[in-house]
């Protein structure tokens, strides 16, 4: 229920507006305090210049040779359908299909010398891209965006780290994506959207009061559950009490805040805009990627699509369920291309793009042959990313791949690397050590892996 | 040298006297009896003020020492003493006029020394931080040297400094050219900053080595056999220091102090602090171990610090008990000075049990039953029947079931249900814990005839069966030594792979059935140590290795030893389990990590249950029955003046968030509105599929499977079931658990469904006043207290007078309000 666009208010049925709710729900929290809270996370309300990111997961895993590595000299089979296009930028050239981005080349560096050596299935990459390790003995690493929400806390009443539109599903391998916190516990788990922000009715689930909830009962409410008081000396002194506590009233802060109200409130967004960025899933879910990041979240996980299997992805094996590198080209690459450049343009325009890293990244790559369907299979041999803004420098190109786009041919670049790299532009020292399970101490990424430094 | 000494004495005097004489206590000098091996041996000594029989202080830097024969051995100002020459002396320390001595023997210091590979150099490199998991320890290693972490592998080590890069670590004709002081000295750029300061005592140690030839680690070197910290224990005040002793005991009986060498760690830094030289500093109440680590071994000593207020002795003396547990709990308070909250009401005993032991609430007529009871025994009459009641099944079921991973995660649903069966059978049976132990790790045959055999197939890696078995088991992870030495902890890699060896001849193949799986144990077969690639004897743990080549079940072997009345490691894992349901705390914490350098909190008290408990046959119903009669137990949960900060001694109740799975149940129980469990998850949590097995009043404990939807249990922390492990299980609240109660689904649904107990009452015409007396009983098990019921009723007065608000919304409202309450979801 989260029609929070309009000025005049909406009415609900019982005649008053859920702009009153938010009123009359913000009422009790005057004097309310959480001081223990808030000091765990020194200046968490304070203006900083703390680092925020936008990881923008392109689930399915672009064909590197036909998107931003492209092979103009290889053999028919191998460089596909698609011409290069000369970018803003001397020297980077992409294919055809992504006209936008040609404009924003300033904006954004390519590492074309990604690989990884795990099992070629989805999961694997979705893990080590998100939390820089590939999941092995029963140890599920935290997500980059849920160890920044852990080491720095949350800004004022906003999470610290929020997933759009919903967790990564099926992809086949059967195995955890890392999306969560992991040892961390769920405390630092991203918040869930759970809703598709271009649907006509959309809402945050669980956010607001379900609609036969009234504000006044809502409020209601809240004292009812404050005259439960019976047995209060027993908690007094209970730290588990006290964050049980605590957390009601960030709830209550997040469904009454102004700040989080309009994190979410998608439709405050001028039409222009939104049809900028497109009325798609994706581009919608850029766009309140960007509203977020404006109102305090930290660090926002974008999954361009939830699984491989239902709908048209990246994933383009050729054939059914599948699609091929033509629907590819005429369905995906376009929300891409649109979505993205109008989020670099946007931040920049908003001077966010200062403190606001944007990464895009698939799982892996495909394979340089196309195959007998017409479609690219799973190749974690090499493939290219897109990262800027923040500290890291855009207009450049970190490694190449080979002739064939095999194998990286210069700076070959691990995951492990992507992460550190992001660490790094997060302000976080890549080697910095969590307490782990058992409290074995475990750095951010192994201590091997150092970040690339000719991106900043 | 001796001048020096005498100044300092005087300083020493001059202080003394212008203190006020705060020791009555004797004093002692640790430890009481040295023996010096070898010319560059020495022991620090320390001077400790007693009082009865208990170290209270620490006296040294206000001690005077002599030694009665210099030439056997010279004793410093700060209480070091050194070899000099072979004989006898003692060592005397005077403190505010008091005495103590020390004996000191000294032998072969005319014998040949080289500072050894294994016992000196390792461990100083390792105190420098060398080998660390930060440093060249790392599995990559660092700048491209690659040392075993923590130098768990001489051998290799002592290849990679002489040998690699061409030699040029070390020089032995200009040590000091050796790149391994030139590195860690900054001499030249070092990636990890100066290590080694040039000139000092470790600096000598490793030039020295490297002048007398870098010699190898040497198959007849002495073997370090015991660790030993000084003093054992003390009890200190606030603010005061302690320097603590690491003593190093030998295969050649010799005897070394390695305090400067060994790494300390506190168990409580808010009670007592150590830095990276032993020293203690007392921060704040309570208790705390200090432990040490030193070439592999452990050990740990424990510092109390008692509050500092008056308090009547009688308290405790005259204080309720009912069995050994109070004894024990009650003397912990005592020596820290903590006083016990007084025994909870009938009403909060009755919830409390209810919780704890079965995971549901009292219903009206059972604590209007209760309460009307007047027999002195009413309590532990209510202990017997809640033992005997189906929900006890479900709830110990569901535990046991969590701990033994069962899950459609990695068993298909017929594996699922009969795994579940055996366990269930087991608990309604009372199935002595060593009988299931037995059972499951000697399973054969068909999965889906015999439930237990299913152990083998959710841990078909022989590492994964190793490690869980030992963390279910054991109660300790064994996790780390599959690859290197455990960092914290005495085991071996050697021993990890010895007790691997025990399951390697487990076999699993296709049975007929859909899912089935039927387990055998081959005649032959071993697994590979991971580095060395041999075969080590079978071994469980610190038990006897079996042969090779002996014919029997390794299975077999390993449960003898594991259920034997000595193991010094199962019982106590269960027991320690059992403690934490319901004390909200394990005696260890937490509670699958035992090991020593994690002490439990009361070691006489856990050595206590455990014998009881192996003496009563592993009972485990009976081990219950004696916690919850005790009236540790029992105590109040709110907390008194002087016990409001204790969160781990037991003085009153600790409160404690109900798990998912109860908060759930209990919700359906006071609405009347079950919950439906119609879809099962993929493993990867990324799909669902229908699933008609749970008959709609299924509750959430009578649910075998992990995977069964639910928002609300997967909101409020429901295990996996993916790996053993206590941490499974998240007991902590979160904002997205907030929003949902506000605003989720679950409890608004219940609470508005046409079938909920709101309904029924409206049907009754129920007053306000009803509703909210009836809700709280059921709930709360209490009446609400006048002041509640004012504040109610003011509010659903107004809601009366609301005409937008129906009686109906009225009652949800107030449903709504005491089942989000803290005191629902908790228990007290």
């Amino acid at each position: 229920m989260l029609r929070l666009e309009s000025d005049r208010g909406v009415t609900v049925c019982d005649g008053l507006t859920r702009r009153d709710f938010l009123h009359v729900g913000a009422l009790p929290l005057i004097g309310l305090t959480l001081p223990g809270y808030f000091a765990r996370r020194a200046g968490a309300s304070a203006p900083d210049k703390d680092i925020n990111c936008i990881m923008l997961f392109l689930l399915g895993a672009p064909s590197h040779i036909d998107t931003w590595d492209p092979k103009p000299n290889a053999p028919a089979e191998v460089r596909g359908p698609y011409k290069p296009i000369a970018t803003k930028v001397p020297g980077i050239r992409i294919t055809e299909i992504f006209p936008k981005m040609a404009e924003h080349a300033d904006k954004y560096s390519l590492i074309r010398s990604v690989y990884h050596t795990a099992a070629a299935v989805h999961d694997t990459g979705h893990q080590m891209m998100q939390t820089g390790r590939l999941f092995q003995g029963g140890i599920e690493h935290p997500h980059i965006g849920c160890v920044l929400g852990y080491l720095k806390g949350q800004r004022g009443e906003v999470p610290a780290h929020v997933l759009l539109p919903r967790p990564m599903g099926r992809t086949g391998g059967n195995m955890p994506h890392g999306q969560t916190a992991g040892y961390l516990g769920k405390q630092y788990d991203p918040f869930v959207l759970n809703a598709d922000p271009s649907a006509k009715d959309f809402k945050v689930p669980d956010l607001l009061p379900p609609d036969y909830i009234s504000a006044v009962r809502a409020s209601r409410r809240q004292k009812m559950r404050d005259a439960v008081e019976g047995a209060l000396a027993a908690f007094e002194k209970s730290a588990q009490a006290k964050q049980f506590d605590d957390n009601f009233n960030l709830a209550y802060r997040l469904m009454s805040s102004p700040q989080a109200r309009e994190a979410f409130a998608l439709d405050r967004e001028p039409a222009a805009i939104r049809d900028r960025y497109g009325r798609t899933r994706f581009g919608q879910s850029c766009l309140l990627a960007r509203r977020l990041i404006e109102r305090g979240v930290r660090f926002v996980t974008v999954n361009m699509y939830e699984t491989v299997f239902d709908e048209i992805t990246w994933d383009i094996h050729g054939s059914r369920p599948f699609t091929d590198i033509a629907e590819m080209a005429r369905l995906v690459a376009p929300d891409f291309d649109r979505a993205y450049s109008t989020l670099l343009e946007d931040l920049h325009e908003r001077g966010l793009l200062q403190t606001t890293i944007v990464t895009a990244m698939g799982e892996f790559g495909r394979t340089p042959k196309i195959n007998p369907a017409g479609g690219r299979d799973h190749h974690p041999g090499v493939w290219t990313i897109l990262i800027g803004g923040g500290p890291i420098q855009g207009g450049r190109i970190v490694g190449e791949s080979d002739e064939l786009g095999y194998i990286p041919k210069t700076r070959p670049v691990t995951p492990a690397m992507v992460a550190a790299t992001l660490y790094k532009g997060l302000g976080l020292d890549p080697h910095r050590e969590l307490p782990g399970p058992q409290n074995r101490p475990l750095p951010l990424v192994d201590y091997d892996a150092q970040p690339l430094k000719e991106l900043f | 040298m001796r001048k020096k000494v005498f100044s300092l004495a005087v300083v020493f005097l001059c202080s003394v006297v212008s203190l006020p004489a705060v020791f009555a206590a004797e004093v002692k000098i640790l430890p009481a009896d040295v023996i010096l091996t070898g010319p560059h041996a020495h022991q620090r000594l320390l001077v400790v003020a007693e009082d009865k029989g208990r170290i209270v202080g620490e006296r040294t830097p206000q001690a005077q020492f002599t030694s009665a024969h210099p030439a056997v051995a010279t004793v410093d100002a700060s209480g070091i003493v050194r070899a000099v020459g072979d004989g006898e002396t003692t060592i005397t320390a005077i403190v505010d006029g008091k005495q103590a001595m020390a004996r000191v023997t000294v032998r072969k210091t005319k014998a040949p020394f080289t500072w050894s590979f294994r016992n000196h150099v390792i461990p100083m490199l390792t105190r420098a931080g060398c080998n660390s998991g930060a440093c060249h320890g790392a599995l990559a290693g660092k700048g491209g040297l690659k040392l075993s972490l923590r130098g768990y592998d001489p051998t290799s080590d002592h290849f990679v400094l002489t040998r690699q890069a061409l030699g040029r670590r070390i020089d032995r004709s200009e040590p000091a050219r050796s790149l391994v002081l030139l590195k860690p000295t900054q001499a030249v750029s070092h990636g990890g900053g100066q290590k080694l300061e040039p000139g000092s005592a470790d600096y000598h140690v490793l030039a020295d080595w490297i002048a007398a030839g870098a010699p190898g680690p040497r198959r007849d070197d002495p073997r370090i056999q015991r660790l030993e910290l000084l003093p054992a224990a003390a009890v200190l005040k606030p603010k005061a220091t302690l320097q603590v002793l690491a003593r190093a005991w030998y295969s050649d009986g010799h005897s070394e102090d390695v305090t400067h060498w060994a790494k300390f760690n506190s168990s409580e830094e808010s009670v007592a602090a150590v830095n990276a030289d032993g020293k203690v500093t007392v921060a704040g109440y309570g208790e705390a171990a200090i432990t040490v680590w030193y070439s592999n071994l452990v050990a740990a000593n424990r510092i109390t610090v008692p509050h500092l207020d008056a308090i009547d002795a009688n308290i405790f003396t005259s204080a309720n008990k009912s069995n050994f547990i109070d004894d024990l709990v009650l003397k912990k308070l005592a020596d820290l000075r903590i006083p016990p909250s007084p025994l909870c009401s009938d009403e909060e005993f009755l919830r409390r049990a209810y919780l704890d032991a079965a995971g549901i609430l009292p219903t009206p007529e059972e604590r209007a039953a209760f309460l009307a009871d007047k027999s002195a025994q009413k309590r532990a009459k209510i202990i017997d029947a809640l033992l005997e009641r189906p929900e006890f099944v479900d709830y110990w079921a569901y535990k046991w079931s969590e701990l033994l991973l069962i899950s459609t995660r990695r068993l298909p649903q017929s594996a699922v249900w009969s795994f579940y069966q055996f366990v269930r059978q087991s608990v309604a049976d009372n199935k002595p814990w060593d009988r299931l132990a037995r059972d499951i790790l000697t399973a054969k045959g068909s999965n889906l005839d015999n439930g237990a055999a299913n152990y083998f197939v959710l841990h078909k890696d022989i590492s994964d069966l190793t490690e869980s078995t030992s963390v279910t088991f054991l109660g300790m992870s064994l996790t780390c030594c599959r690859c290197h030495n455990h960092p914290l902890e005495k085991w071996t890699q050697d021993q990890y792979w010895s007790m691997a060896n025990l399951f390697s001849r487990v076999a699993l193949k296709n049975g007929e059935r859909a899912g089935e799986v039927i387990v055998q144990v081959l005649p032959s077969g071993d697994v590979l140590h991971l580095r060395r690639g041999i075969p080590m004897p079978p071994t469980p743990l610190d038990g006897k290795p079996l042969p090779l080549d002996s014919p029997v079940d390794r299975r077999v072997y390993f449960v003898d030893w594991l259920t034997a009345t000595d193991n010094p490691y199962f019982a106590k894992a269960l027991v320690n389990r059992v403690w934490r349901n319901f004390m909200g705390r394990g005696l260890v914490e937490p509670e699958d990590d035992l090991r020593q350098t994690n002490p439990p909190t009361h070691p006489e008290l856990l050595d206590a249950l455990v014998k009881d408990f192996i003496d009563h046959k592993y009972d485990v119903k009976y081990l219950i029955r004696t916690i919850m009669n005790s009236t540790s137990y029992q105590r109040s949960s709110q907390p008194l003046p002087g016990n409001q900060n204790d969160d781990r001694f037991y003085s009153h109740y600790l409160v404690r968030r109900l798990s998912a799975e109860v908060i759930l149940d209990a919700y359906s129980q006071v609405t009347g509105v079950p919950t439906s469990f119609t879809q099962v998850s993929s493993a990867a949590g990324d799909s669902t599929s229908t699933y008609n097995g749970y008959p709609l009043g299924t509750r959430a404990l009578q649910l075998p499977d992990s995977l069964v939807v639910s928002r609300f249990l997967d909101t409020f922390g429901r295990p996996e079931r993916s790996q053993t492990c206590s941490c499974e299980r998240q007991q902590d609240s979160s904002v997205t658990q907030a929003l949902h109660i506000n605003n989720g689904q679950t409890l608004n649904d219940k609470i508005r469904a046409k079938n909920s107990r709101i309904e029924s009452w409206l049907r009754e015409k129920i007053t306000d006043e009803e509703a909210l007396r009836r809700l709280f009983v059921l709930a709360l098990c209490r009446e609400p207290t006048a002041s509640e019921q004012k504040k109610f009723l003011a509010l659903l007065a107004e809601s009366a007078a609301d005409a937008k608000t129906t009686r109906r919304e009225a009652l949800e409202d107030l449903f709504w309000s005491v089942l989000a309450s803290k005191e629902f979801v908790f228990n007290r």
